[in-house]
């Protein structure tokens, strides 16, 4: 709570107090403040508590406390660079890959530190699927892009269970009636919008728990976005989401809940249709009424 | 129109990237507080004409009436557009939201002008001899209240002063109040003398429109406060309408 | 009138200038491709020009009497005998029954000239053949000396004194007078591609130099194809970034750039000296184009590595495979034909190496075309020098045949190279 800064910012008396011009987009959210509104859920798949990111020794993202509901679909949205994506990464333990990348803090997965030792990240990354900005199909045949999880990870055995699974994922994704009698033709010759949807059948193969998407729609024209968000919240029955996008309509669109980071900071979070009609804090409402980023 | 010249068009500490978002905003604005400025003018008319039997500008005072409804129009295509082209979310969904609200509440407003200068014409304009100054006084009463509660709210809405809000939405009470006693002076004046029937109607249907306007001026503090709160302060019973309680 | 800036006088001018300086600058790289072009053109006309007539020999029919006698083989009928009899004599009586009215030790000599040394090995290989042709006549095609060869091909000048040609007057005569009797006949030359070194030009073949290149090139591809993808991989897959691994691949870089010779040294001191590993082998000459091959292949491979775009390992990652499945299924089939150019190109400079090789004594003369790894033996561009070096006329041509095949290989393995990554490169 900072009421007087929003006092500030809300209530111009005259003659106006030149209100002290902060530059918002420029200087640092002050250290020490708090998330604002409700972190916790009463079903928490993941939890993250006080999860910091350096890349060498530049912060990235700064004690992001907050839980992840069952068959939710959590959106985080925030201008480039504000540590969304890194966060997202963090929850999967794809920031394993960066080099200079030191995650500290607790995530929890049904309870499970995902950094046990005893965890195994391949687990893990089979328990949390991504679906990433580009759709990146493998440059082999439709069938084989969706049957490479269940073989990797030994879920199916033969031809027809794994023939089951394909279907089902690609059934699930909204692509089945598309691609039923050129499974065998390479997916990356769909297009964008069946590529990404391809990815999510990819992802569902290995039947997760969670689905990671980072900005899943900033590649496709606008008819393949509404499909793509139709599939989410299709999906959000059986799956839990976490969405990072740019698109703040999108976020309100799929979204039930919605995370603001700002700088690396989580800047306040709660019901989407909260965050969009009375932010509680200034730096969402400046940026998701467009005043800055 | 000189009241609004007073008053700055609700501003924002900072502009959007999108510099017509807020020319846009500051538009619907502008319309908004003419004719908040212009109901104001109606109503001082309309009353000055009842206290000085002037029926050229009660008249006039119905006959201005067209321009409040143009308004009105006008108010409405900018929210419409702005809607449409611009998806506002936010304080700005909230402003618009409230404004466009604020619009309906000023062109009743500007109706109950409208009648009481109506009213003005046919006290005026009958056989009957003029009324007794006792008669209209309550009707001045209220009027001074429901004048203050109009201006104070339009006040409010400009500069987006949530304290001066919840005042005008407190001060209904006192309005309601004074046109219970209202009512019940002028059933005594019936009772005094049968002949004063008609203008007593009259007089009724008056500061029943006084009674309204101070209504809808609580209906524009409301919209102040969930403009300024994001809280829905509508019917919540003004005593328990604390800024504290209203989060931030 | 138009009143736009765009459309004024000096405006015009200016974009007149532009248009000027653009098709200069078209002109220059037109040149500069067109003079690329010449000197290619120059190069192969040359050589081709010098090499073309090595691929023919000069042939010289003579009726040859295999005699018992003049074989000095009695009645001896057995293998030994056979390969160890007098063919030279046969050959020479031949010459003096084709020429009866030479006499003279040095007429005769020079008489003898004209058929090649090689022509004795003909006719023992036929007797050892079929024994059954001793005491039979047959004619046979025989090849004729280099000088005489040389001589038919034009390269001596007949008009030319006789003291500044080899060829003298009276083998000239001779040479005429066969030519007229249709004894003397130009055939393509299959001695070239299927003998090894020798004294005699007629007799020498690039057989040996090809097979010692072969046996080189097995080993080096056999050891740095899978040493340098596996370093490639290692470095860019999972390598950290540190000064110690900055510190090898600034070695890597600086390691292609060392001058091929060293390594020939180091090759001596190390696999022949220190290991004792014999001279002129194939194996030690593969061993040497390994270490100097390596860091191509590793660059090519790391770049190849390189090229795979992130988001294919990042969706094998994100898939829960591991590093080592997001590797082998995914990066390594996708970066392989970069990987296959990249060797091949490599393997293609190892095949034109000379330098290294000769301090490896892959330079000694030898006759012999190696059979195995171990055989000592020379390679083609070793070859090329050697002749390059040898004062006989009908060497230059050789050398330049010689070139030519090594020209060949290089071309047909760039080629493979163009192919195979047309073959396997997809599109992602």
């Amino acid at each position: 709570m900072n009421a007087t800064a929003s006092e500030m910012l809300l209530v111009n008396e005259p003659p106006p107090p030149p209100p002290p011009a902060e530059p918002v987009a420029a200087d640092p959210v002050p250290a020490g403040i708090e998330t604002v509104g409700r972190i916790t859920v009463d079903q928490p798949r993941m939890t993250s508590r006080n999860v910091s990111v350096m890349y060498g020794d530049k912060m990235g993202i700064e004690d992001v406390n907050l839980d992840i509901g069952k068959n939710e679909v959590l959106a985080m949205i925030g201008p480039s660079g504000c540590g969304k994506s890194t966060f997202l990464r963090c929850l999967n333990r794809m920031n394993d890959t960066v080099d200079v990348c030191r995650v500290t803090g607790t995530i929890r997965l049904d309870g499970e530190d995902v950094h046990d030792p005893r965890l195994d990240v391949v687990q893990l990354r089979a328990r949390v699927g991504m679906v990433f900005q580009k759709p990146n199909p493998f440059p082999k045949s439709i069938y084989d892009n969706v049957a490479y999880g269940p073989r990797i990870h030994g879920l199916a055995e033969g031809r027809r269970e794994t023939d089951a699974i394909v279907q089902r994922s690609l059934e699930k994704a909204g692509l089945w009636n598309e691609v039923r009698d050129r499974l065998e033709q390479p997916g990356t010759g769909l297009s964008g919008g069946q590529q990404q949807r391809l990815c999510i059948a990819r992802a569902i193969a290995v039947s997760p728990e969670v689905i990671l998407m980072d900005e899943p729609c900033s590649a496709l024209d606008p008819i393949a976005t509404a499909r793509i968000e139709e599939l989410i919240d299709e999906l959000r029955e059986n799956y839990t989401i976490v969405i990072v996008t740019h698109s703040m309509q999108q976020a309100a669109r799929v979204s039930q809940r919605t995370a603001y980071f700002h700088l690396g900071r989580l800047i306040e979070v709660g019901e989407t249709s909260q965050i969009f009609t009375n932010p509680r804090h200034d730096l969402t409402e400046d940026y998701i009424t467009g005043r800055f980023g | 129109m000189k009241h609004t010249s007073a008053r700055q068009a609700p501003r924002n500490a900072e502009e959007h990237t999108f510099k017509r978002f807020d020319q846009e905003l500051a538009h619907l604005n502008r319309i908004v507080l003419r004719m908040g400025g212009l109901v104001e003018d109606q109503i001082a008319k309309a009353m000055s004409a009842l206290r000085d039997a002037d029926l050229d500008t009660a008249r006039n005072v119905v006959a201005r009436d067209h321009v409040v409804n143009f308004l009105d129009v006008q108010a409405d295509e900018q929210i419409v557009n702005l809607l449409a082209l611009r998806q506002p979310v936010g304080k700005d969904l909230r402003m618009i939201l409230s404004l466009g609200k604020t619009v309906t509440d000023l062109e009743r407003i500007g109706d109950e002008a409208e009648r009481i200068a109506r009213m003005t014409i046919d006290i005026y304009s009958s056989s009957n001899p003029p009324p007794d100054a006792r008669l209209l006084s309550d009707a001045f009463r209220m009027s001074t209240l429901a004048t203050r509660m109009l201006h104070d709210v339009l006040d409010a809405l400009a500069r987006l002063d949530v304290e001066k809000a919840i005042q005008v939405a407190r001060g209904d009470v006192e309005l309601d109040s004074e046109f219970q006693a209202a009512l019940r002076r002028l059933s005594t004046y019936i009772m005094e003398d049968a002949r004063n029937v008609g203008h007593t109607i009259n007089v009724t249907f008056i500061v029943k429109s006084l009674e309204r306007i101070g209504d809808h001026s609580k209906n524009i503090a409301e919209y102040v406060v969930f403009l300024v709160k994001g809280k829905d302060v509508r019917h919540v019973s003004p005593e328990s309408i604390d800024t504290g309680e209203l989060g931030r | 009138m138009d009143t736009s800036i765009h459309t004024s006088e000096a405006m015009v001018r200016r974009r007149a200038k532009r248009r000027a300086a653009e098709r200069r600058f078209r002109a220059y790289g037109a040149t500069a491709v067109a003079l690329a072009i010449a000197a290619l053109g120059a190069l192969f006309a040359s050589i081709i020009g010098n090499g073309y007539t090595a691929f023919q020999q000069t042939y010289i029919e003579l009726e040859i009497t295999y005699d018992p006698e003049t074989l000095g083989l009695g009645e001896a009928r057995d293998a030994a005998a056979l390969s160890a009899a007098n063919y030279p004599g046969v050959v020479k009586k031949a010459m003096r029954e084709t020429f009866p009215e030479v006499t003279g030790r040095r007429a005769k000599r020079r008489l003898y000239g004209i058929v090649s040394s090689g022509a004795s090995f003909i006719l023992r290989e036929r007797v050892l053949a079929d024994p059954g042709l001793v005491g039979e006549t047959r004619r046979v095609w025989v090849p004729a000396d280099d000088d005489v060869d040389m001589l038919v091909k034009g390269h001596i000048d007949r008009d030319a004194p006789e003291a500044e040609r080899r060829v003298k007057d009276d083998q000239i005569a001779w040479i005429t007078r066969l030519e007229r009797a249709g004894r003397i006949e130009k055939r393509f030359n299959t001695t070239f591609f299927t003998a090894g070194d020798s004294r005699e030009p007629e007799l020498a073949g690039v057989r040996g130099a090809a097979a010692g290149s072969f046996f080189t090139l097995l080993v080096t591809l056999a050891l740095s194809f899978p040493i340098g993808v596996a370093a490639a991989v290692y470095l860019e897959e999972f390598a950290p970034t540190n000064r110690l691994t900055d510190l090898i691949e600034v070695n890597i870089n600086n390691l292609a750039a060392v001058p091929s010779i060293i390594f020939g040294l180091l090759g001596l001191a190390v696999f022949i000296n220190f290991f004792g590993l014999p001279r002129s082998a194939p194996l030690v000459g593969g061993l040497v184009l390994t270490l100097m091959t390596l860091p191509t292949i590793i660059i090519a491979s790391r770049a190849a590595l390189k090229s795979v775009p992130p988001s294919i390992r990042e969706a094998a990652l994100g898939m829960g495979a591991s590093k080592m499945q997001t590797i082998t299924h995914h990066v390594l089939p996708l970066a392989m034909p970069g990987m296959l150019t990249g060797t091949i190109i490599g393997m293609a400079q190892a095949l034109g190496e000379t330098a290294p090789l000769l301090m490896i004594g892959m330079v000694a003369f030898i006759v012999d075309v190696p059979g195995g790894l171990l055989d000592p033996s020379t390679a083609l561009p070793v070859q090329i020098f050697l002749w390059a070096d040898s004062p006989e006329r009908a060497f230059i041509e050789r050398t330049s045949a010689a070139i030519m095949v090594l020209l060949a290989f290089l071309i047909t393995m760039n080629a493979l190279a163009v192919v195979l990554r047309r073959r396997f490169e997809r599109r992602w």
